[in-house]
């Protein structure tokens, strides 16, 4: 069981209050007072749970802009190239297939960069996270590719591509 | 002003949702069921999208937000249950 | 009138991406292919589809909350998307779902033994 920390606690009111704004939509008083004590209540129980990390590189300009540089410029990218491999391959009859799970190295250190490494790869059509194990030092992800081509190291590189060296320049 | 074009990509979004039902009917194992089911549920927000712009009335926004964050959790739902639910 | 062109290629554009992973939930030969083929609507359509609505709300309809709701949506669905894609993907697998015919390699059943 994590304890719940004041940062977090703060933190994640502050995002259920701004989603409560967006959803509402207005600035009523009443509404205002309703949206604040379900923020606050959310908070306290869901807090520990959403932040449970030192969370400051929000603040920290040159790697904020570099995170949004890698979501707005170099991952759209690699998304729009993976969709068309995969209209090729569904448009030609579906014949093309290798599927198989192969184990790639990743050298990522924090909760964030891994998860946000494992999301980016997901998210990506072709190829699916299923398991994170850690052995020792290494940390490795089972991946479940469509093309699988090659093994180990080589299939981390065509895999992960540019991804991870964007990554580690903001999550370590 | 024009707004045809937005209720024919709003229909076709639609009929793309019907036709992944088929999936969802004969689909051999669960897992093709939950997939088919997210795929007709983010079709369905997106039509919805385009439906509240071709009608003008923002209700149907708030729907599509409720569906689209209440689909992802029946999806962890079933694959919590695959993982954890058979053992003996 | 150049807008609304942009806008329609925009809708046209998710439109296509998502017939695409609708015939390749159909037509893909086991469930693991069917997953990653579903992926493909619920990124590049889900995009298309919401930067044409975006650009609709804002200069044609010129109403900042429904732009501000559709953005929530889009990203709503892109952030939340990989985590059930993951989850599903390891239940069907710890749940003993496999392909018909055996994949080229096997990594995680092979460590799993």
């Amino acid at each position: 069981m994590r304890k719940t920390t004041f940062p977090a606690v703060l933190t994640t009111f502050l995002v259920c209050a701004a989603f409560w704004l967006l959803l509402t939509w207005s600035v009523a008083t009443e509404e205002l007072i309703a949206g604040g004590v379900v923020s606050l209540l959310a908070a306290l129980f869901a807090g520990r749970f959403f932040i449970h990390e030192k969370a400051g590189w929000f603040f920290n300009p040159a790697k904020f802009f570099v995170g949004l540089f890698y979501w707005i410029c170099v991952f759209p990218i690699e998304l729009i190239k993976a969709n068309c491999s995969m209209a090729g391959l569904v448009l030609g009859g579906c014949k093309k297939v290798k599927p198989g799970i192969v184990k790639i190295p990743v050298d990522l250190k924090s909760d964030y960069g891994q998860a946000a490494l494992a999301n980016s790869i997901t998210l990506t059509p072709g190829t699916i996270t299923m398991e994170i194990a850690e052995e020792g030092e290494q940390t490795y992800y089972y991946v479940h590719w469509i093309k699988a081509e090659s093994d180990g190291a080589e299939a981390g590189e065509a895999i992960k591509g540019r991804m991870e060296k964007w990554i580690r320049r903001f999550w370590q | 002003m024009m707004k045809t074009d937005l209720i024919v990509f709003a229909v076709l979004f639609a009929a793309l949702a019907a036709v992944s039902l088929i999936r969802l009917i004969k689909g051999p194992t669960s897992a093709d069921r939950m997939v088919a089911a997210d795929a007709a549920d983010i079709l369905i927000c997106c039509a919805m999208v385009l439906f509240a712009m071709y009608s003008g009335r923002g209700i149907y926004l708030d729907i599509a937000i409720i569906g689209a964050l209440l689909g992802i959790v029946d999806t962890m739902l079933v694959g919590r249950f695959l993982e954890k639910g058979r053992r003996e | 009138m150049a807008l609304r062109i942009v806008i329609d290629v925009l809708l046209a554009v998710g439109a296509f991406f998502a017939l695409v992973g609708v015939l390749g939930i159909l037509r893909m030969p086991d469930t693991f292919c069917r997953m990653q083929a579903s992926t493909c609507v619920n990124t590049m359509g889900v995009i298309g589809l919401t930067l044409g609505a975006l650009l609709y709300a804002i200069f044609l309809k010129q109403d900042v909350g429904s732009a501000v709701k559709i953005g929530v949506i889009g990203l709503l669905i892109l952030i939340t998307n990989p985590i059930g894609a993951h989850s599903i993907a390891k239940g069907a697998y710890k749940a003993g779902i496999r392909p018909d015919a055996p994949m080229e390699t096997d990594d995680l059943g092979r460590d799993s033994e």
